[in-house]
């Protein structure tokens, strides 16, 4: 081995430890069971999640979303990312619609709730009846005020 | 429909594709007889690749929007600058352009060299393959589609217009120059191949004998390359607005990979000795330079990002991987290993500090950087593609991976410059104390804004520990090779032969201009201060300070236009004659027609116009009562709207519109998109303290025809230390303004010119690969004394 073989293997140790670690390290849009938005996890699987909200009888709120929409990354930092938020979502099973998905249960959903753009929410009784909808982009009290509108026609 | 652009692909496609026949043919049979046809085959293929190129130009120019292409690609109102520029503005152009400049390419290597040997002619199967597939690639997606193809009711009278993004000057140009470096690279690409299919044969590779001319093909790619990377840098300051030359975006990672690679196999070339050092991994790079051109152009241009879920559907996704699997392991594993395991003839007695291991480091380290930008690029689609989990990468991925590796390029190309001069025992200790110096530098940071992961987003682990490194580690590395270069250039410049004081005048250039490449992008990119200010007309002439800036920006004026100025009503539409004679072809399709109405008949629900005593008639309907402006005799109107043939007893053919798509020529609706451009501009003087530094206008312009685009101008002020950029959006009267500063954007452009100045004083003067100063015995061309020249 003469010095130009042992920074070859050298090389190749270092590329293999930065791929990997990256690869590991790099910020998760989506996986199998769940999409990521500002720190906030939701459920991609809709029925699974229905299944939750009726077995610990929550409301549901579907979050319709697509990856370029803009009112999507200012829910993400202003309203999802803030403690005060996060506390009340936990009220709620969330599930995350993308809606230039070609999953057939997307597009059910999107014309069931009249999901036609992105950013819309819909919250729902655990069988799947509307109590409250936004439409685009709202800031962060009134956002709070439909969750809040949500709570009490579930209570109903 | 077979158009005579399609022809002219055709034949050259055929032309070349006959030649590598023939020239596979007389490289197996050891036959010389076909070398006079084949050297006119390959004349008439370029010739008719070259043709179908200046077609596609004079089809551009004259705006024949019987060739779909050109009607999705450019507009009447264009000046003739960009009317030639849509040549390239899609992906069937840009492949034109590609396969005509690789065509000249090939057969001008193929003319200068002749085919005199085996080896030339299997160097001329591989280029005439690669531009046999391409003009196949071209037939397949072609950019001389006939009209009709496209759409239907004849051909449109305008087009569709320019992709806004590229009506600039800089567009104008970066595409061609990259085309011409890619093109360029063919060349290595097939001398690498034929080298290894000659190793393979048995006998010893053609390298030893054309390592020359892969030096100058090379080296002439890395100047267009670096060229059109720079005006690429450029356009994006000035055109998209992010007050940076650098997003990493993946269009411009994908050239910035080749060029990387590239620069390494620059190196790995000068490390070339036959038979012994590099002979298998220095064919190998420049083989694999043109794979990693087309690799990373795919990967951009052809959407894989975008339709990552239909290959990961249809089962294809695991073939893409097996074959980009396949191809890593056969490209770079398997020469990798033979050459690990064989032992080079010099390895036993061989000291651990030579020039050699140093540029071996340096081709790794380069190398290291092209990885990180390429992983970058391709990790997200292995990973979609493996697991369904989707993950970003971000610009903190390539910087903070990117930098420290920098760091050490820098380092070892100061050590590698001053061992040349200094010797090992003092260049040791150089290193050591620059060395301790980056590290300390590292460390502190005068404030908070001098850590790279200042005003990021919080990071763990390797990230944050790079975010947390001060910029101040800059410095050491950059002086270091500053002083090692210039202090190696005065060693060697000064007594030498002219041919080799160009040359390392050339080297000291190139180096000296990476050095502060790296240093002013570093603070480019962490130092630009912006403030923004809301102004309007009521400030009209008066100063305003801009809150938390040195600037105060005085109003002289809004305005706002239109482009086309006049836009030609006639031009747009057609007259009665017009549609006659095109006849039912049309019926149910939208057209525009524009005449003098001659007769009327109203009805309830509908008027209907008679236009210039013809069969034609215009039928307005309105829907629930609004009927709109009324038309009387000898108006001249224009409508767009369904042409319906024998619709209506009578006429020939009715054009059924309703009352928003009909008006006078003089005030035509605006359905008929005859506007193309909205500008809203606002003129501007920007002051800091008593000194103004820049008066002009920033404006922001509307496609309406381009779903509404927008691209704004921005006021640019060129200063020494720091530019001034101020990019508007106005609303009417009201202009929302921000004012940066951008620092040390002037060296950067002039680092640029550096390395290009450099790279053409190399590549005319080289005593030993030079263009200018080759010398004319082909063997004389490898280098017999390493030590001595470089």
């Amino acid at each position: 081995m003469n010095a130009r073989k042992v920074l070859t293997v050298v090389f190749f140790v270092t590329a293999l430890g930065i791929g990997y670690a990256s690869m590991n390290t790099a910020p998760v849009l989506s996986d199998e069971s769940y999409s990521y938005h500002g720190g906030t996890e939701w459920h991609t699987d809709y029925e699974q999640a229905e299944a939750i909200a009726q077995e610990e009888n929550k409301p549901i709120l579907v979050y319709f979303w697509t990856t370029w929409c803009t009112y999507c990354e200012d829910y993400n930092k202003n309203v999802y990312s803030k403690p005060a938020v996060q506390d009340r979502l936990d009220e709620f099973v969330l599930v995350a619609i993308n809606l230039d998905s070609d999953d057939a249960q997307a597009s059910r959903l999107a014309s069931e709730y009249n999901a036609d753009y992105p950013p819309q929410l819909v919250a729902t009784d655990p069988q799947g009846e509307r109590l409250a909808k936004i439409n685009g982009y709202v800031e962060r009290q009134q956002f709070l005020s439909y969750l809040d509108k949500a709570e009490r026609r579930m209570d109903e | 429909m077979t158009t005579p652009g399609t022809a002219l692909l055709a034949g050259g496609t055929a032309l070349s594709l006959g030649a590598t026949v023939l020239l596979a043919v007389g490289y197996v049979r050891r036959d010389d007889q076909f070398d006079t046809i084949v050297t006119r085959l390959v004349a008439g293929g370029a010739t008719l690749f070259l043709a179908a190129l200046a077609f596609l130009t004079y089809q551009f120019v004259t705006t024949d929007y019987t060739n779909a292409y050109v009607w999705q690609n450019t507009a009447d109102y264009l000046p003739l600058l960009y009317r030639i520029t849509g040549v390239y503005a899609s992906n069937a152009g840009s492949l034109l352009l590609w396969t005509a400049i690789a065509a000249l390419v090939a057969a001008w290597a193929i003319w200068r060299r002749d085919l005199a040997d085996a080896s030339a002619r299997l160097v001329g199967v591989v280029t005439m393959g690669a531009v046999t597939y391409f003009g196949v690639m071209l037939l397949l997606d072609s950019p001389f589609k006939h009209i009709s193809t496209t759409v239907s009711g004849g051909t449109p009278t305008t087009g569709s217009g320019l992709n806004p993004l590229l009506i600039d000057p800089y567009m104008a140009i970066h595409p061609p120059l990259m085309f011409i470096g890619y093109a360029l690279l063919t060349m290595p690409f097939a001398i690498g191949v034929a080298h290894f299919v000659g190793l393979v044969r048995g006998n010893e590779g053609l390298f030893r004998s054309w390592n020359g001319s892969v030096t100058r093909w090379l080296r002439a790619a890395w100047l267009f390359l670096t060229a059109a990377l720079a005006l690429g840098a450029l356009w994006s300051y000035t055109v998209l607005g992010w007050g940076g030359i650098w997003a990493w975006d993946p269009v411009e990672t994908a050239i910035f990979i080749p060029w990387l690679f590239l620069t390494a196999t620059l190196h790995a070339v000068v490390n070339y000795r036959p038979g012994d050092r590099y002979s298998v991994l220095a064919p190998a790079m420049i083989a694999s330079t043109f794979a990693l051109v087309v690799y990373t152009t795919t990967v951009v241009r052809s959407g894989v990002f975008r339709s990552v879920h239909s290959f990961a559907d249809n089962g294809a996704g695991l073939g893409m991987l097996i074959l980009m699997g396949a191809t890593a392991v056969l490209g770079v594993g398997l020469p990798l290993g033979y050459w690990l395991l064989r032992e080079e003839s010099t390895s036993e007695d061989e000291p651990w500090l030579t020039r050699s291991t140093l540029l071996h480091g340096a081709v790794l380290a380069l190398g290291m950087l092209a990885f990180i930008s390429l992983w970058g690029l391709t990790f997200p689609v292995l990973r979609d593609l493996a697991t369904g989990i989707e993950v970003e990468v971000t610009a903190r991925y390539y910087n903070r991976w990117s930098y420290p590796v920098t760091l050490l390029t820098l380092l070892l190309l100061g050590f590698y410059m001053d061992y040349d001069v200094e010797g090992k025992r003092r260049a040791l200790a150089g290193l050591g104390l620059f060395g301790v110096a980056t590290v300390v530098a590292a460390v502190y940071a005068p404030s908070e804004s001098w850590t790279l992961g200042a005003g990021t987003e919080r990071s763990t682990g390797f990230y944050a520990l790079v975010g947390q490194m001060s910029a101040l580690s800059v410095f050491p590395p950059v002086a270091y090779v500053l002083m090692a270069v210039l202090k190696r250039g005065l060693a060697r410049i000064p007594g030498a032969p002219r041919r080799t004081q160009l040359k390392q005048t050339g080297v000291v250039f190139v180096h000296v201009g990476v050095a502060v490449l790296v240093f002013s992008l570093a603070f480019t990119y962490l130092f630009t201060g912006q403030a923004s200010v809301i102004v309007d007309s009521g400030a009209n002439g008066e100063a305003v300070d801009v809150p938390n800036s040195p600037y105060a920006v005085q109003t002289l004026g809004f305005e706002s236009y239109s482009l086309p100025e006049q836009p030609n009503v006639e031009r747009v539409a057609l007259s009665t004659t017009e549609l006659q004679e095109r006849g039912t072809a049309t019926n149910s399709t939208t057209q525009v027609v524009h005449g003098t109405i001659t007769d009327i008949r109203r009805g309830p629900r509908a008027a209907v116009y008679q236009l210039d005593e013809s069969g034609i008639w215009v039928g307005v309907t309105s829907r629930n009562g609004t009927s709109g402006a009324s038309y009387a005799r000898g108006d001249s109107i224009v409508a767009r709207g369904a042409v319906m043939w024998n619709y209506v007893p009578q006429t020939d053919a009715v054009v059924v519109t309703d009352p928003t798509n009909v008006g006078t020529t003089a005030s035509p609706p605006d359905s008929l998109g005859l506007e193309r451009v909205r500008v809203q501009a606002v003129n501007l003087a920007v002051s800091e303290g008593d000194r103004q530094v820049a008066v002009g206008q920033a404006a922001q312009r509307r496609y309406p025809r381009q779903g509404g685009m927008q691209t704004r101008d921005v006021l640019i002020d060129r200063g020494l230390a720091y530019d001034t950029y101020v990019i508007a959006a106005v609303q009417g009267d009201t202009a929302s303004l921000t004012v940066k500063r951008i620092p040390l954007m002037t060296p950067l452009r002039l680092s640029v010119v550096s390395l290009l100045v450099g790279m053409l004083l190399i590549f005319l003067f080289d005593p030993a690969h030079g263009v200018w100063t080759r010398p004319l015995a082909p063997t004389a061309e490898t280098d017999p004394d390493p030590t001595t020249s470089d």
